[in-house]
């Protein structure tokens, strides 16, 4: 937008225009970078913060120190938090990416359901506020529990499989467009030396589909860990994950503690994605 | 999935043991739920343009790009989406506060005495969702602007165009279905914002996700929750849907003038 | 129409030279193209003309004017993309309107020039269909159209044709040289198929990395090639390489003696296929006996590889002729091969 002003003003010398189009591109550039910060910006002052001396944080600092990762490790609801969020996602997105994969298989191989089927499955977690969902699937387990007689509200259980709904959508995205991206006659080619269709998928197809699935399982990961307002109905007394803790204490406090919390989220998340990213590039994914 | 747990919500509404449209008079007739559901509209409506503007420089920018780093920018967008919602809004809580980076620096640099209140305010939040639905809007519409043949803008400036009608007449009515889609995606993340309007308007901004939950888990008013979701998707959609439909309309409208 | 001046261009990206002294003169109503391999420098010079590209160094003047560095709006090329460059969103008749609007022409004017546009490239009756409605040969009449409404000083067309199939791109090339002649157009048409430059340029630029190698009539570049590369590059050739041992008499290193027309310094001589007779030809001073070593038939004319006796290759060509439909020429088999020495090309190494 800011090269659309500059160069707007079209000057009488030819000289000089050339010089002001290369100011639009500098402007430009200058603006890309501050929308960068823009959305950087909670990150980078978040983790900055944990650093801090001061118990109730000013800027600058007085000082800098780890203490705070310290007292956040000392935390309970923090910790337990942090270990409920890392056995959820991690539960949920293998079983999720398993039935995600079939999923797809199904999709792709099928050709009967079209693109728009799988888009309008893909966006489904998008259009219902994830609040709602969260209510719905609280009510469903409610009628489950008494129909079948078991505790599923606030169970470990209970969340996961909701956290399974919510991470299916991402597999199938992911192991369809892996799947689209392959070549059919190299699948043909090892029917065509003998292997039977199992042993053709085994063999050949699925360890093609390897970068696909193991971007698929991170991705998964993240967003079951990161996830709120699923969670937020579903969990049980005493029993919260990460980022539920996190918002609660939130609520009526800022201080370097919840900052090294927050910092410690920022790290491991960004640690899975960049190991995503090495597997498939994020920009497909999103 | 969703479907699915939607037929199980009618049978709350009917365990008022009868069928009646009072939750949604209700609604629409008190003052203050008005309020939150016209802020909402309002909040969304300003972050969707907001995102739009700000971002389409962005997304041109990485479509154009053939600097090397281009995957790392990439992921430079990926990566805030990635740490979730809440992280992000304590960031702009460290940002905005009373004792925050802002009122800092403005005090430092003698600009205000007084500390600034930001936090618990509409600005906030819209600064916030904002950041929030951002990257959303770029991947969008960066992924359509890759689309475009260059040449096309080529052939635009040597019939004499200039780059700013270049842009108007060529790039942005053939990037328009991206418009479309990042606009309509953009807008439904913002109606149905939980996190951030909670940590960042707390009692100053109300929105609808958050008010229907507290309906639902705090003053256990199961119906009226449930009354007001549907009134969330149903506007959220109807809406989106109608921005599309404009958007579309209107670039096939002066294209043909 | 203009005449286009250019002196001495230079464009260089980082460290790699992409062109270096390319000086061209290209008169009023004069088409001359740019031929050469991929990667020749011939698309960066045209795109420089046009104004997308800036030179590192050198002068482009169009008519009077230096347009060095004027931007690509004010420069009035009317330019044909490679890939067409139709606005996609934008109807046959508002595609052509577009550069009369960024001109300011306005009301019945505009409309009859779109009008004289559509109906240069015959295409009048598609003027309210979309560009996807329209096949690639449509399209690329309607980029022409578009491009010659705005009445330009210069036309540029970058490879043009390169998308269209066989048949198709003859059709077009020919209206594309008739219009330019009718309209008196200053042309630059770049291209790496040489069929094409030489059926329709005045003039032609061969260039290899980023180098002028010789600039002149399709019938001089043909028959005098100034060196090794532009006889190669330019239809075939057998080479011999050698030396000259008496005045008029050159040997090449495999023994092979050739009665060339006189030269100073002579490093190889070569001879063009179409110039070599079967049998001894009476007006032939050069008379060679030699074994078929292969023969493609080519429908008109059948191409043939004959070894001699020291070694060297000649390359000929017979007319597929009710004379030629006699003689035996199956690999293995003997044949004598004839040429005039006024026919040999000679190059300095």
């Amino acid at each position: 937008m800011s090269s659309v002003a500059a160069s707007n003003i079209s000057a009488a010398t030819a000289p000089k225009v050339r010089r002001r189009v290369r100011w639009s591109s500098l402007l430009h550039r200058v603006f890309v970078c501050m929308m960068y910060f823009f959305m950087l910006s909670p990150l980078i002052f978040v983790v900055w913060m944990s650093f801090f001396v001061d118990a109730i944080p000013h800027f600058p600092p007085s000082g800098y120190t780890l203490k705070w990762y310290e007292s956040a490790w000392q935390n309970s609801s923090f910790m337990n938090g942090l270990v409920l969020s890392f056995q959820v996602a991690a539960v949920a997105s293998i079983t999720g990416v398993i039935l995600g994969v079939a999923a797809a298989l199904g999709i792709v191989r099928n050709g009967f359901l079209g693109s728009k089927f799988v888009n309008t499955l893909l966006l489904s977690p998008l259009l219902i506020p994830g609040i709602v969902a969260g209510i719905a699937i609280y009510l469903f387990y409610m009628r489950a529990e008494n129909v079948l007689d078991t505790d599923i509200v606030g169970t470990f259980g209970g969340l996961v499989i909701a956290h399974v709904c919510l991470t299916i959508p991402w597999t199938v995205r992911l192991v369809s467009t892996g799947m689209a991206g392959l070549d059919p006659s190299i699948e043909e080619a090892a029917r065509n030396l003998g292997a039977s269709s199992w042993a053709a998928f085994r063999r050949v197809t699925l360890p093609m589909l390897r970068p696909s699935i193991v971007a698929a399982s991170l991705f998964s990961f993240i967003v079951s860990f990161e996830n709120l307002e699923l969670s937020l109905a579903l969990v049980g007394p005493g029993k919260t994950t990460l980022p539920i803790a996190i918002m609660q204490y939130l609520e009526f406090n800022l201080d370097p503690t919840i900052a090294a919390v927050s910092a410690v989220q920022i790290l491991l998340l960004g640690i899975v994605m960049l190991v995503t990213d090495r597997f498939v590039k994020l920009s497909q994914v999103v | 999935m969703m479907g699915y747990s939607f037929n199980h919500f009618d049978p709350m509404d009917l365990m008022v043991e009868t069928f009646t449209l009072e939750n949604y008079v209700k609604f629409f007739s008190d003052e203050y739920y008005r309020k939150v559901f016209i802020s909402t509209l309002g909040v969304a409506a300003l972050c969707t343009v907001f995102a739009l503007v700000l971002g389409f420089p962005v997304a041109y920018f990485l479509a154009k790009t053939q600097s090397r780093y281009k995957s790392l920018f990439i992921v430079l967008l990926v990566f805030p989406l990635m740490v979730g919602n809440v992280v992000r809004a304590a960031g702009w809580m460290v940002i905005l506060g009373n004792v925050g980076v802002v009122n800092a620096t403005l005090m430092w640099l003698g600009i205000t005495d007084e500390p600034i209140k930001f936090m618990y305010t509409p600005f906030a939040v819209i600064v916030g969702t904002t950041a929030v639905v951002m990257p959303y809007m770029i991947l969008t519409l960066q992924s359509v602007l890759e689309g475009i043949d260059f040449s096309v803008e080529e052939a635009a400036q040597n019939l004499g165009a200039t780059f700013a009608t270049t842009f108007r007449r060529v790039v942005l009515p053939i990037a328009a279905p991206g418009v479309a889609a990042g606009t309509m995606l953009v807008f439904i993340l913002c109606m149905n914002a939980y996190a951030t309007p909670v940590l960042l308007g707390g009692t100053g901004l109300t929105m609808m996700a958050p008010s229907l939950y507290d309906q639902i888990a705090k003053a256990s008013n199961w119906p009226f929750g449930a009354a007001m979701a549907l009134v969330l998707i149903v506007t959220t959609l109807l809406l989106a849907t109608l921005s599309n439909w404009l958007i579309h309309r209107n670039y096939v409208k002066t294209m043909g003038a | 129409m203009s005449k286009v001046s250019i002196n001495k261009l230079k464009k260089q990206f980082g460290d790699a030279v992409a062109l270096e002294d390319f000086s061209l003169e290209i008169a009023d109503g004069e088409l001359v193209a740019f031929l050469g391999p991929s990667g020749c420098g011939k698309t960066t010079t045209l795109r420089m003309i046009a104004g997308f590209i800036e030179p590192t160094a050198g002068s482009i003047h169009i008519g009077e004017t230096d347009v060095t560095n004027l931007p690509v709006h004010k420069r009035n090329t009317g330019m044909v993309f490679q890939r067409y460059a139709l606005f996609p969103h934008m109807t046959v008749a508002q595609n052509v309107s577009f550069g009369l609007e960024m001109h300011n022409v306005s009301g019945k004017e505009r409309d009859s020039r779109i009008a004289t546009a559509l109906d240069m490239v015959r295409m009048t009756s598609f003027r309210d269909r979309y560009p996807r409605q329209l096949s690639g040969g449509q399209q690329q009449r309607v980029a022409i159209a578009r491009a010659l409404a705005i009445q330009p000083k210069v036309f540029l067309l970058d490879e043009p044709l390169s998308n269209l199939d066989a048949k198709l791109r003859v059709e077009v090339r020919e209206e594309i040289r008739s219009l330019q002649q009718n309209l008196g157009l200053t042309t630059v048409f770049v291209t790496h198929d040489q069929e094409e430059a030489l059926a329709i340029s005045d003039r032609m630029a061969i260039m290899y990395n980023g180098r002028v190698q010789q600039i002149g009539s399709p019938k001089e570049l043909y028959d005098s090639p100034s060196n090794h590369f532009v006889a190669d590059f330019l239809g075939r050739m057998s080479f011999f390489k050698g030396n000259l041992v008496a005045n008029g008499r050159f040997v090449s290193e495999a023994g092979t003696n050739i009665q060339v027309a006189s030269g100073q310094k002579v490093g190889r001589i070569g001879i063009r296929p179409e110039r070599i007779n079967v049998g001894a030809h009476p007006e032939s001073d050069n008379v060679f006996d030699g074994w078929v070593e292969s023969a493609a038939y080519l429908g008109s004319l059948i191409d043939i590889r004959l070894r001699l006796q020291g070694g060297d290759i000649l390359n000929l060509h017979v007319p597929n002729n009710a004379s030629s439909a006699n003689t035996a020429i199956a690999p293995g088999s003997p044949l004598v091969a004839s040429f005039r020495s006024s026919d040999c090309v000679l190059f300095a190494e």
